[in-house]
């Protein structure tokens, strides 16, 4: 196994990705740097998400490679991407409804001894034993973001906010070093958003790598250290954000200027 | 008396058989309608071992079970490549072909002839023959089996599947290996299913192929619908109301050609209405839309 706490730089080389003729992805050659936060920009359709879903193992690129530092893992299936610690938040929350906001955030711990249903039986107070870190795992990172008071509420309960939160989390708890975040602030209460903001620019100075699509240029200025911008599956240009949201094609395709 | 303690008996095997397709369906979502195929299976496995070979009922227990952990990975591996409805239509499918293996393979199964004559379980020279000693065997293997399942549903492995339920991409992205969990998830619920038809076998003492029919998997599958799925409370009480419910009929004096007939309106009549009304049951969590 190799070691997680290394593996926080994501490269990628010449991936392509069509749909039925049309490129979401074409020829796509980026590196995420290792703590640091990278934002991902352009206008709808770029192929912003799709690059997501093929870092993280939804899809399989057409043409080229996906590195996690010098570990090949486009061939990977998404749950074996995830326990090498790259974690997903998606742009709809996709928060667990039906299960309460303890067990969404149980359920990311990585490698549970009681996810074995022999063991389950077998090694009855490992089990235990583990549960009750976990627990308390997961109620530390359920206090980071706020939601303490909501553990035995069903998260089909929450607002949209406080969703996307517990989906962060989520990630938290499974320990993933690398953050593919999709619009953590988009449909978020605006008072909430200096809050979520905080909490990445806190996670990035404990060491981890985020990767954040955003359309608010005020997050992506605030926050972002490095921008890539896209559109129609191409990386147009890259820079510090203020560099790139000058450039003249970022601007025609935000305001049409 | 004793016709009381018998319904108590099948209410004892229809929970195991509730509780566990209440693991594949209100755990991880997933739509079987095969479940009398595993009932089927563990009754003829014990019958013909204690039948032909005159193995102890309670050696023939863990063959059962390894019988239809068998059957179930073969449902479980082209199954699962299916998504939804065909998931569904592909259990259908095993469902009716177990049910022909059991009623044309005569020289084994004896098909529509059955097999009479099954021994009672014995045990230390304890022989669990009248309805009271049965009713004590049935209460402890289904205690047992309960508690399995009790343990299965609220542990980091019932996590999972609920989260499978729920979003099975999530899941995934959050590195649960979800094929895997579902093939699990399949053996184990149609190995303790098994047991049930070991229970009944050598209860009833004769068995034929139409006991494991596709209604028998709806009846079922209507017992944790009407109960709820996704904790256990929900199977408890499904099994009782569709165990007793037409019992009840019985003291009505409604001669039996039409009480049969009765029965199946009303088993129709009660998943319409909970489907319409009260689509996660009375005690579920997990509504079937």
């Amino acid at each position: 196994m190799v070691n997680i706490s290394l593996n926080k730089m994501i490269r990628t080389n010449k991936i392509s990705k069509s749909f039925g003729g049309v490129k979401a992805v074409d020829n796509v050659s980026v590196t995420f740097y290792d703590n640091k936060i990278t934002g991902l920009i352009g206008p709808n359709g770029a192929g912003k998400t799709t690059l997501f879903n093929i870092i993280n193992g939804f899809l399989k690129p057409d043409e080229g490679e996906v590195y996690l530092n010098d570990l090949r893992i486009d061939h990977l299936y998404p749950y074996q991407i995830a326990q090498l610690g790259i974690g997903r938040m998606f742009q709809d929350t996709r928060v667990l409804g039906k299960m309460t906001v303890l067990e969404n955030v149980l359920l990311a711990s990585k490698r549970q001894t009681g996810e074995n249903p022999w063991k389950l039986f077998f090694l009855k107070h490992k089990v235990k034993k583990e549960e009750a870190i976990i627990k308390e795992e997961a109620i530390k990172w359920l206090k980071f973001v706020g939601l303490e008071d909501k553990i035995n509420t069903y998260a089909e309960n929450l607002s949209y906010g406080q969703q996307k939160l517990l989906t962060l989390a989520r990630l938290l708890t499974a320990g993933s070093n690398i953050l593919l975040l999709d619009e953590p602030t988009a449909g978020v209460d605006p008072g909430m958003i200096p809050i979520i903001l905080n909490l990445l620019r806190n996670l990035v100075d404990e060491g981890k790598t985020i990767i954040l699509i955003e359309h608010n240029m005020t997050v992506v200025l605030e926050i972002c250290d490095w921008v890539y911008f896209m559109d129609e599956g191409k990386i147009v240009c890259w820079g510090l954000p203020l560099e790139v949201l000058a450039d003249q094609k970022v601007k025609e395709a935000y305001l049409g200027l | 008396m004793n016709y009381f303690l018998h319904i108590l008996i099948m209410c004892a095997i229809y929970l195991i058989l509730a509780l566990s397709l209440n693991l594949l369906i209100g755990f991880c979502g997933l739509f079987s309608i095969a479940h009398a195929a595993f009932y089927g299976i563990g009754a003829y496995i014990s019958t013909l071992l204690m039948v032909k070979l005159g193995v102890n009922f309670f050696l023939t227990l863990p063959a059962a079970i390894l019988g239809a952990m068998i059957l179930a990975v073969i449902i479980a591996i082209p199954s699962l490549r299916l998504k939804g409805d065909y998931f569904f239509l592909s259990t259908l499918a095993f469902q009716i072909i177990v049910f022909s293996i059991l009623y044309n393979w005569i020289s084994l199964t004896r098909g529509p002839y059955g097999i009479p004559g099954i021994p009672k379980p014995k045990i230390f020279g304890l022989e669990f023959s009248d309805i009271p000693q049965y009713l004590i065997l049935a209460i402890i293997i289904c205690l047992i089996i309960s508690l399995i399942f009790k343990n299965l549903y609220f542990s980091p492995f019932g996590r999972v599947l609920k989260a499978i339920r729920e979003d099975e991409i999530v899941a995934n992205a959050l590195g649960k290996n979800v094929t895997k969990f579902k093939i699990l998830t399949f053996i184990i619920s149609g190995g303790l299913a098994a047991v049930a038809g070991s229970l009944y076998a050598s209860y009833v003492t004769y068995i034929d192929p139409t006991s494991f029919t596709l209604d028998e998997s709806i009846f079922i599958f209507s017992i944790i619908i009407i109960g709820g799925t996704g904790n256990f409370k929900g199977p408890l009480i499904g099994t009782i109301i569709m165990i007793f419910l037409p019992e009840i009929l019985r003291f009505l004096r409604i001669p039996d050609t039409v009480a049969a007939n009765v029965r199946q309106i009303i088993y129709g009549l009660l998943l319409i209405i909970f489907m319409r009304i009260r689509p996660q049951g009375i005690f579920g969590e997990y509504k079937f839309e």
